[in-house]
């Protein structure tokens, strides 16, 4: 059930939490539900390295209604560009007041699960498009199984 | 980031999160403010707007967004507006992907309608919900009479209707559960009340070492359902009865026929976990009263975590699990993990959905949570001896 009015929602707890709880409290939120509520994902991403976390974001932005979203996966990385967020694009499209802080989910939640899975994350860009980055936080070379370069989704 | 695909897994995760760390009015703030409040300010301008009817087109609108089996009915002349659901897909989701993170997922509906409704001069005149995805509401303008629509596809002819428990409200109040024990509304009270009289529980699990103890008459008996209808293991009264994932329907017919052969004032209280995996009986085709849930307590008291896909405790550790969350000095015998043969020649291996480690781990924690008051015997005993636990 991908209902973008959910968005909505997600937009208001931020705010809610951030204005009556404080912004460490928000980010302590977004960092539990990266640990805790997507246990799987990262588990998924830890077993199975670099491709699984291509596919799995493949397959989580296939049901993001709106989203344009390119992931790559390269020998040592995982390379989303993010064209159109779908998130922020609906939240515009409906004129909803847009906190500055909106993308900052993204790096503490996607740090939380990296940390958990032994990836590093980072993003770029922000309020609409931008470029979030995986790479193995062990940077042996034995670690590191990706095939060649590759684009998952174009 | 954070999707909308699996909104309602976060959603209900989010809940529990904040119930933890801040107490239940942080959540029902979330509800009135952040939901009912800002998110759904799309609701409050419709009501603002055009009444009843403003909100009749909101919703429906909502439902073809979120794909909802319901059917939303508008008597502006009786001044209703009623919801019929038949299988809510935001709890659906949830059982769906066998997700339980939070105490009352169901009630959030009625935290953001109530307080949105009263800003714009409306209430909620009843609802129900069974907690297993189907619900009714009816709404009016405030301070004018409202009577039930002249025809409506009412969700309690439904057979899913039966499955659950529910959870009433009335003039924007919700009503107590078992008005019977007590007048609150919330599953934990009910517990607490219910238990209040003894003190001391004794949990009668199926295993062999069922038999070695007899319970003393002053503590409160928990068992089982084939344990109640059977009167195998325990052949006395028991305070309460807690249904099994999958309870047999010659079980269930059971319990029936000795619940209502008994008096009143003596049956025991029959509870249910509502696991998502399990299997919910449609309790009055039974002749059965819907059960109290336990899930509540036992995520309140920090007892139990719902993992998704993963094993969950058995009928008889959950037992153990609940007489922890009450409080009380605790025995319990019978509680051999399948370790022990039993009438069997050979010990039953622990089968899925449950797992030995996932029954370890629960005894363990309700040990250590217990501190010094919970008794265990039998396999269950000697196998956390066995791991160096604190049971002693």
């Amino acid at each position: 059930m991908s209902a973008p009015d959910f968005y909505f929602a997600i937009n208001a707890i931020f705010r809610h939490i951030h204005d009556t709880h404080g912004r460490k409290a928000l980010i302590h939120y977004w960092q539990h539900l990266g640990s805790e509520y997507y246990a799987s994902r990262w588990q998924r991403w830890r077993d199975g390295g670099l491709p699984a976390i291509a596919a799995d974001w493949k397959n989580y932005f296939e049901h993001e209604p709106g989203s344009e979203v390119d992931v790559t996966l390269e020998p040592h990385r995982v390379v989303l560009d993010i064209r159109t967020c779908p998130a922020i694009g609906h939240l515009r499209q409906h004129h909803k007041d847009i906190p500055d802080y909106f993308c900052e989910h993204c790096d503490y939640i996607t740090t939380s699960m990296g940390q958990q899975s032994g990836h590093a994350f980072e993003r770029t860009g922000g309020m609409g498009s931008c470029r979030q980055v995986f790479t193995p936080l062990t940077t042996s070379a034995g670690s590191i199984t990706s095939p060649s370069s590759s684009p998952v989704e174009s | 980031m954070l999707g909308c695909q699996d909104f309602c897994g976060h959603y209900d995760w989010t809940f529990a999160f904040l119930r933890q760390q801040y107490g239940q009015q942080a959540v029902i703030d979330l509800w009135s403010q952040a939901i009912g409040g800002e998110s759904q300010n799309h609701y409050h301008l419709a009501a603002l707007e055009k009444g009843l009817k403003g909100l009749y087109h909101t919703w429906v609108a909502t439902g073809e967004d979120e794909q909802c089996d319901w059917t939303f009915t508008l008597d502006e002349e009786r001044n209703v507006l009623r919801c019929d659901m038949r299988q809510c897909p935001s709890k659906g989701f949830l059982l769906q992907n066998d997700r339980a993170a939070d105490e009352d997922y169901c009630d959030h509906c009625a935290g953001w309608i109530i307080p949105l409704l009263a800003k714009t001069g409306h209430h909620i005149t009843g609802h129900q919900h069974n907690h297993a995805g189907q619900c009714w509401f009816e709404m009016a303008k405030k301070d004018q009479p409202s009577q039930s629509p002249a025809s409506f596809p009412d969700i309690r002819t439904d057979p899913r209707w039966q499955q659950g428990y529910l959870d009433s409200w009335q003039n924007n109040h919700k009503l107590p559960l078992l008005p019977e024990v007590c007048d609150a509304a919330d599953a934990c009270a009910v517990l607490a009340k219910w238990f209040e009289r003894f003190d001391q529980l004794h949990v009668i699990g199926r295993g062999p070492s069922a038999r070695l103890m007899e319970p003393s008459p002053d503590a409160a008996v928990l068992v089982t359902d084939p344990t109640y209808a059977t009167q195998d293991v325990y052949a006395g009264s028991p305070a309460a009865v807690l249904f099994g994932d999958r309870p047999l329907p010659e079980m269930l017919t059971k319990c029936a026929q000795r619940f209502h052969a008994t008096p009143p004032a003596d049956r025991p209280l029959l509870l249910s976990a509502y696991l998502p995996r399990a299997h919910w009986p449609k309790w009055s085709s039974y002749n059965l009263p819907r059960p109290i849930p336990i899930l509540p307590l036992l995520l309140r008291e920090g007892l139990y975590t719902h993992q998704p896909h993963q094993p969950y405790p058995t009928t008889g550790t959950l037992l153990v699990l609940l007489a922890v969350a009450l409080g009380k000095p605790t025995l319990a015998t019978g509680i051999d993990l399948y370790q022990s043969g039993g009438d069997h020649a050979e010990p039953q291996p622990i089968s899925e959905p449950h797992s030995l480690s996932c029954e370890l781990t629960c005894l363990q924690q309700a040990l250590l949570k217990s501190q010094g008051s919970l008794t265990l015997t039998g396999e269950s005993h000697r196998l956390l001896r066995i791991g160096g636990s604190r049971e002693d």
